[in-house]
């Protein structure tokens, strides 16, 4: 059994924070419905590569992120295409959009529209700015990003801002979404109606940035809100050091027991007696020079040898590792954070991001990839909407469905 | 209005950041949320400040909590919270295995007390592996997850970006409520998972994903900001007054019309005048065409020409921006609130919309200890004087 198991979701999302959110409860079992425009779907079909890579021979980008999902192929332009559509609301428990409010008013797709159809509808969306407020421009995650002010505290200083990845705010937002469709469906139990719920790409990414920001808010410091050097840390114990070959991670509190036993690790080199080292403060207040000490020792060794003698000194640390070795992590698979399925498009097995979040009894899995455009459009309009072989044929010829 | 988690109990041992947080969440929406304290033993501090005179972590990562502060040291100090936790819907902690099965507030121990608990633990890297015992640091779980050497221009050191452990927060509380879900059916409880490493990678996902799809150089080491793959979709530049501009528009032949003429360009300029050429054989060319256009004018004029013709496309701006935003308060991203002492004070507020039980703040953080008697009088039954006893022994405090 899936933990979330008969409950239905129109999933009515393009690109990637929206489609996302539905992926959730797809994993741990919601039947996910793709509802997406005949003539070429959800535009996070033709987003093939990134960075100006040659394009994989997988979807990879549309196939992941719409796991588990059926798909079905409306035109929302049309007056039988919403029609159908009502009636897919009355059949469902949640609707989740990330379409402009504009358009979901054209389609006569609003709130008080389908609460209508089904007050026990929980009604999501992930919107760029919020639900309130007079803010209208569009939102990809990059630009709402630039605004929270989380890009610009990143890097040497001098340096340009830092994006923390591709979609790091929509999968954000996404993931917030899921969880207040869940706190929705919980409030259901309750009072037997459905509710609007959004989580906004700008809400989101504001949470994101909540260690340094919250600081902010409180302060009003630039220590957090503009760019630091790494010469100049808080804790010069707790920093990246380059080596011989590789970065590594250092994590080791400023106090006496933590400095011993690195000086301890470092062998002749060490700066155990250094006078302008001695003691916590010290150690604070002459950050820059213990920087620039450590990076000279600590170049004197490849990273491995370093991370053997600190692993047996007992102190935290890590090699920064990069995407390949992340792939090859034995970590991440023997938790399922990477995983192998089944990809039709190419018929062998291919590598994917797997399942974050872990239930013992009622785990998640991902039983497919994303579908094909409109392939399920015709069952779910004769198995869950109860039409007619007839009336289908009639809602092809009015253009309602392909 | 009514609260989306009224009625649930969730015991709360967690002591991390992103672990506390993830209980403030439930509070937020009207969880019951006790709060364990333990005596005599510090907050992990780490970062070596001086104290901040108001502890803005604790506000954010607390409110919305009861504190209940027990001497764990002792067997009767953690008998109370292991009857708490025997009528808690939820227990939600975020500390080492070895220390959890020691103090006898592991799953097992608890779930036989309570056979439909609902118990969440976040750790640093999944409760299998060889590395599952490693501190929770989210800096060890960045390091792991590929990301920091290419976040960067070339030559410049690896990132440290500190976002990956906020996925964790909401990854416990989405897991919580997909339990709680599961229990409302069937009756049943189980154990929830996720870790810092989870958190970190999910937040990679598309950098990730297309990696293990495609693979390639071009994922592991830094790219030049002016070796972008579309001139006009994640890339960033300067502006006459050195603040920085950032543009999406990955679809570029649906913006090229207005786009073109705001950076000086004809729109029928045989060099740009298709997506193909603008990404393909004249994508460098054109990606100097730009630096040198944003920089003939200051970031306020490419605001407000970016609004005007509604692209999408904004500056780059440090946290004074949402922190003066009328947009972020309306929709209560962040809250001014009045402090007993500090008077009013500006704290993250609430990232999730809800029409008809909205997320609120029920009550600051609380003190140590301050909700100690009410926890131990109304919710396990304790009389007045068992509680005096305990107090003076020293059990609570």
């Amino acid at each position: 059994m899936s933990a979330l198991e008969g409950i239905r979701v129109v999933d009515l999302t393009v690109w990637f924070q929206g489609p996302v959110a539905a992926q959730h409860l797809a994993d741990f079992g919601a039947e996910v419905i793709h509802v997406e425009r005949p003539k070429s779907g959800d535009q996070g079909r033709g987003v093939r590569s990134i960075k100006a890579l040659p394009v994989g021979d997988w979807n990879q980008y549309f196939l992941v992120i719409n796991r588990n999902k059926k798909s079905m192929a409306l035109d929302l332009k049309t007056q039988a295409g919403r029609d159908i559509m009502y009636r897919l609301i009355e059949h469902s428990d949640v609707f989740l959009s990330n379409l402009t409010s504009d358009n979901l008013e054209a389609w006569q797709l609003t709130h008080d529209k389908l609460a209508a159809v089904n007050s026990r509808l929980v009604y999501a969306t992930t919107t760029g700015y919020g639900h309130y407020g007079t803010t209208k421009k569009p939102s990809f995650d990059m630009t709402v990003q630039a605004l929270t002010g989380i890009m610009s505290r990143l890097g040497e200083p001098e340096e340009p801002p830092i994006y923390l990845g591709m979609g790091s705010g929509d999968a954000y937002g996404g993931l917030m979404a899921a969880f207040a469709i869940l706190l929705a469906l919980h409030q259901r139990e309750a009072t037997g109606k459905g509710q609007m719920i959004d989580a906004s790409l700008y809400g989101a990414q504001l949470f994101l940035a909540a260690p340094t920001l919250q600081a902010y808010l409180a302060t009003g410091s630039t220590r957090y809100s503009r760019q630091q050097s790494r010469t100049a840390p808080a804790n010069p114990l707790w920093n990246t050091y380059p080596t011989k070959d590789r970065w590594v991670f250092l994590c080791v509190p400023n106090g006496a027991e933590g400095w011993k036993r690195l000086c301890r690790s470092l062998g002749a080199a060490a700066p155990a007696t250094d006078p302008r080292f001695d003691t916590a403060k010290k150690r604070r207040e002459n950050a820059t020079a213990l920087v620039a000490l450590l990076d000279e020792v600590l170049r004197g060794q490849d990273a491995a040898e370093w991370l053997r003698r600190w692993r047996e000194a007992g102190l935290a640390a890590s090699l920064v590792a990069n995407l390949a070795e992340l792939a090859e992590d034995r970590q991440a698979w023997d938790n399922d954070y990477l995983m192998k399925t089944h990809c039709d498009e190419v018929s062998r097995e291919v590598t994917i991001r797997g399942l974050p979040v872990r239930l013992s009894k009622t785990p998640g899995s991902v039983r497919s990839l994303g579908p094909e455009l409109g392939q399920d459009t015709e069952l779910i309009l004769f198995e869950t909407l109860g039409y007619s072989w007839d009336e289908i044929a009639d809602l092809k010829a009015k253009g309602a469905i392909p | 209005m009514s609260r989306a988690l009224g009625g649930l109990l969730v015991v709360d041992l967690t002591v991390e950041f992103w672990g506390s947080l993830a209980g403030a969440m439930l509070g937020d929406f009207g969880a019951s949320v006790v709060r364990i304290d333990a005596l005599g033993a510090p907050e992990p501090q780490r970062d070596d400040e001086p104290a901040p005179a108001w502890n803005h972590r604790a506000e954010l990562v607390h409110r919305n909590k009861a504190s209940l502060a027990v001497d764990l040291m002792s067997e009767r100090g953690r008998d109370i919270v292991r009857v708490l936790a025997s009528k808690a819907d939820v227990v939600l902690t975020d500390r080492p295995r070895a220390q959890l099965q020691t103090l006898g507030f592991d799953y097992e121990s608890l779930a036989a007390l309570r056979a439909d608990l609902i118990y969440a633990r976040g750790s640093g890297f999944g409760p299998e592996g060889p590395d599952r015992d490693l501190p929770a640091l989210d800096e060890l779980a960045a390091a792991r997850t590929g990301m920091m050497p290419i976040l960067p221009q070339p030559g410049q050191p690896p990132v440290y970006p500190g976002h990956g452990q906020m996925y964790t927060t909401i990854m416990l509380a989405f897991g919580i409520m997909a339990a709680l879900h599961h229990r409302r059916r069937t009756g049943e409880g189980q154990q929830v998972d996720t870790s810092l490493l989870a958190g970190n990678m999910y937040g990679a996902s598309l950098d990730l994903q297309a990696f293990l799809a495609i693979g390639g150089e071009r994922f592991l080491h830094p790219i030049s900001r002016l070796d972008a793959g579309n001139p006009m979709s994640g890339t960033v530049y300067m502006s006459e007054d050195g603040l920085w501009v950032t543009l999406t528009m990955p679809d570029t032949d649906r913006w090229w019309p207005e786009f073109a003429p705001l950076v000086g360009l004809d729109v029928v300029d045989p060099r740009f005048d298709s997506h193909e050429k603008r990404c393909g054989e004249h994508r460098l060319e054109m990606m100097r065409v730009l630096e040198q256009a944003f920089r003939t004018r200051p970031a306020a004029h490419w605001r407000q020409v970016f609004l005007e013709k509604q692209l999408s496309a904004d500056v780059i701006e440090d946290y004074a921006f949402p922190a003066a935003d009328p947009q972020v308060y309306r929709n209560r991203y962040i809250v001014a609130l009045e402090h007993p002492s500090l008077g009013a004070v500006k704290t993250l507020g609430f990232p999730i919309f809800m029409s008809d039980s909205p997320a609120r703040l029920f009550r600051t953080a609380p003190c140590r200890g301050q909700h100690s008697f009410e926890v131990l009088h109304d919710v396990l039954g304790y009389g007045e004087d068992d509680i005096t006893a305990l107090r003076d022994e020293g059990t609570i405090a």
